[in-house]
Parts: C-alpha cells; structure tokens; sequence
C-alpha cells in the first residue's frame, strides 16, 4: 500500500473507529431481540396457515357442492370386457357398392368373393328377348314352327352392353 | 440454553463488543446504525451459539455483520435515514494541516454504497487479502476487486482537492 490516498483511506478509517460507541448490556438487548423475532415468525405462520385454510375452505365446499350430480363412480361387479382384435389392416368387405370410376382398388392381397355382377342399365326400356319356339321332332318333317318371339323393339347396343344374343328365329 | 453456556455467551459478547462495535460503525458510519447491526448480528448468532460456541463466534459474528451490512431488505431500510452530522458539511481550508482532509475522506466515506463501504473497511482497515474478503462475503474474487476499485475511483471524485493537499502538506 505505498498509495498515499489508500495511506490516507487507512488513517482515516482508523480514527473513525476510536469515534465507535461505547454501549453495554448488548446481550440482554439481542435476546430480548431474538424472543420478539421468534414470536413473530410464529405469528405469521399462525396467520399464514389461517389464511390458507380461510382461502381453501370456501373453494373446496364450492367444489363439492356443485348443482351438477357427481360423475358415476365405477360399478365394481360389472368386468370390464376384454378389448376386441381389430385387423390391423382396412376391412374391405365386398358388397354390392357399384364400383366407382373414381374408386381405387384395393391392395394387392387375397382378393375378396366376387360380389354379384353389376350389369350396366341400358338408357332405354329393356329388350326382352322372344320366346324361341319348340324344336321339331328329328327326322321327321318339320313340324310348325314356333311361334315367334314377340318383336322386340329395336335394341340399340350400348357401348357398354355385351354382346346381343338374337332370338333363334327359323 | 443453559447457565454454563449463558456465561461463556456472555462473557463473550462482554469481550468483543468493542471490537466488534467499531467494525459496525466503519460499515455503517452511524452510531445508531452501528448498535442496531451488531444486535441484529447478535440475535442471529444466538440461537447457533451451542454449535458455534466451540468453533469460532466472532468470526462468525463478524461474517453475519458483513452480509447483514449489504443486505437487500437492510438496505431498504436504511434508505429512509437520511443521517446529518457535521462531516457530511463542507471542508474548508484548515490551518492544522491534515484534518481537513481526513474530514473530507470521511464525509466521502459516507456517500459509498454499502458493499463498497464494507469491501473497503475489509481491505482497508482489517488488511484482509482479496481471498479472504470473498469468502466472507460469499462473492468472487474478481467482485471484491470491482468494488474495491470502483470505490476508490468514487472516493477520488468526491475528493478532486485531495491530492492539492497533499502536495500542499
């Protein structure tokens, strides 16, 4: 410390501390200081703990007191079923849904029975074939021919129509 | 506590108030200050005094001065004393040579923060090493060298005149 102003700090903290005050019986005084500091933090943890229970009392009946009727509780006797195996996979049942154009098909897999053919309609009113007549004895003469079918109207084959079977008409 | 460690407490405190009382009055520069602080660091050491009374108490009573000393809550408190004694008033020239100055430096002394206050009575007055000064604060060394020079560097403002003096000495 060969600063004169740390020199000067030093001195002058050293006659600052020949001005301390002379006090006596400073025990009795901390104790006495320690009694009211002990009282008071038992008071306050009264106050506090009373606080909690003045603000948690109200809470708890209005929590318990409610209008709404209380959640069933769990009937003990009834077991609860044991959880059914779903397939991990999607079900895809066959049924008689007509394919969509925009339908994807399905995943590649063991393919499902073939659900009922789905003919397409045709537009207009259905050509009901003729009745073929009955076939004439072998070998002897021809026999009348059958009555021909009734005349069905003129069927308009459809693009999407199979191929139309004539009536047998001899 | 019973009467055997009553009498060694008491024998204790009757001992080393006095020492004990000029530290309070550096660290805080007021003399009611300084009592309040040495009985609040008392009140705190009694109730540990059956397990300090064998180790070292007043160097743990001085360690509940210093950090009682840059408390946060004690610093509220003391910021509504506004002490006035006569050093706080300006210094004229003396005559005497010398103790215008130190009226001077105590007056700066007043205006440093507590913590610089208390790091600069440490260093200064009961010559502990930086070391020592962190560990009984509970700080790092390089905290007690900041403070320790920015309460220096307050001190020198608060004293511009101070080193004309001393050339004038």
């Amino acid at each position: 410390m060969t600063d004169p102003f740390e020199h000067l700090i030093r001195a002058t903290l050293t006659d600052l501390a020949e001005e301390a005050p002379i006090v006596h019986d400073q025990l009795s005084r901390a104790e006495r200081r320690v009694r009211n500091r002990h009282r008071a933090t038992v008071t306050m943890g009264a106050v506090g703990t009373l606080a909690a229970v003045l603000i948690a009392t109200p809470l708890a009946l209005a929590a318990t007191g409610s209008d709404q009727p209380r959640p069933a509780a769990p009937n003990p006797t009834v077991e609860p079923s044991p959880p059914v195996p779903t397939p991990s996979g999607p079900a895809t049942e066959p049924g008689p849904v007509a394919p969509s154009p925009s339908a994807k098909p399905g995943p590649p897999g063991v393919p499902g029975q073939p659900g009922p053919a789905v003919e397409p309609s045709p537009p207009g009113p259905a050509a009901v074939p003729g009745v073929p007549g009955a076939p004439g004895m072998p070998g002897g003469a021809p026999g009348a021919p059958g009555v021909p079918g009734r005349p069905t109207p003129t069927v308009k084959p459809s693009p999407s129509e199979p191929v139309v079977v004539p009536s047998p008409q001899k | 506590m019973d009467e055997d460690e009553r009498a060694r407490l008491a024998e204790f405190v009757a001992s080393r108030t006095p020492a004990l009382l000029r530290v309070a009055y550096l660290l805080t520069g007021d003399r009611n200050a300084a009592e309040d602080l040495f009985q609040s660091a008392l009140a705190r050491t009694i109730p540990r005094w059956g397990t300090i009374r064998h180790a070292d108490p007043e160097g743990y009573l001085r360690v509940v001065m210093y950090r009682e000393q840059i408390s946060w809550w004690r610093r509220l408190r003391r910021w509504r004393e506004t002490p006035l004694n006569p050093a706080d008033e300006p210094v004229g020239a003396d005559p005497s040579g010398g103790s215008d100055v130190r009226l001077a430096m105590r007056a700066a002394l007043r205006h440093l923060p507590p913590a610089q206050r208390t790091v600069v009575v440490l260093r200064y007055y009961e010559d502990l090493p930086e070391a020592r000064v962190a560990e009984l604060l509970g700080c790092s060394v390089g905290t007690v060298r900041s403070r320790t020079h920015r309460a220096v560097s307050r001190l020198r403002e608060l004293l511009p005149e101070v080193d004309m003096l001393e050339v004038r000495r």
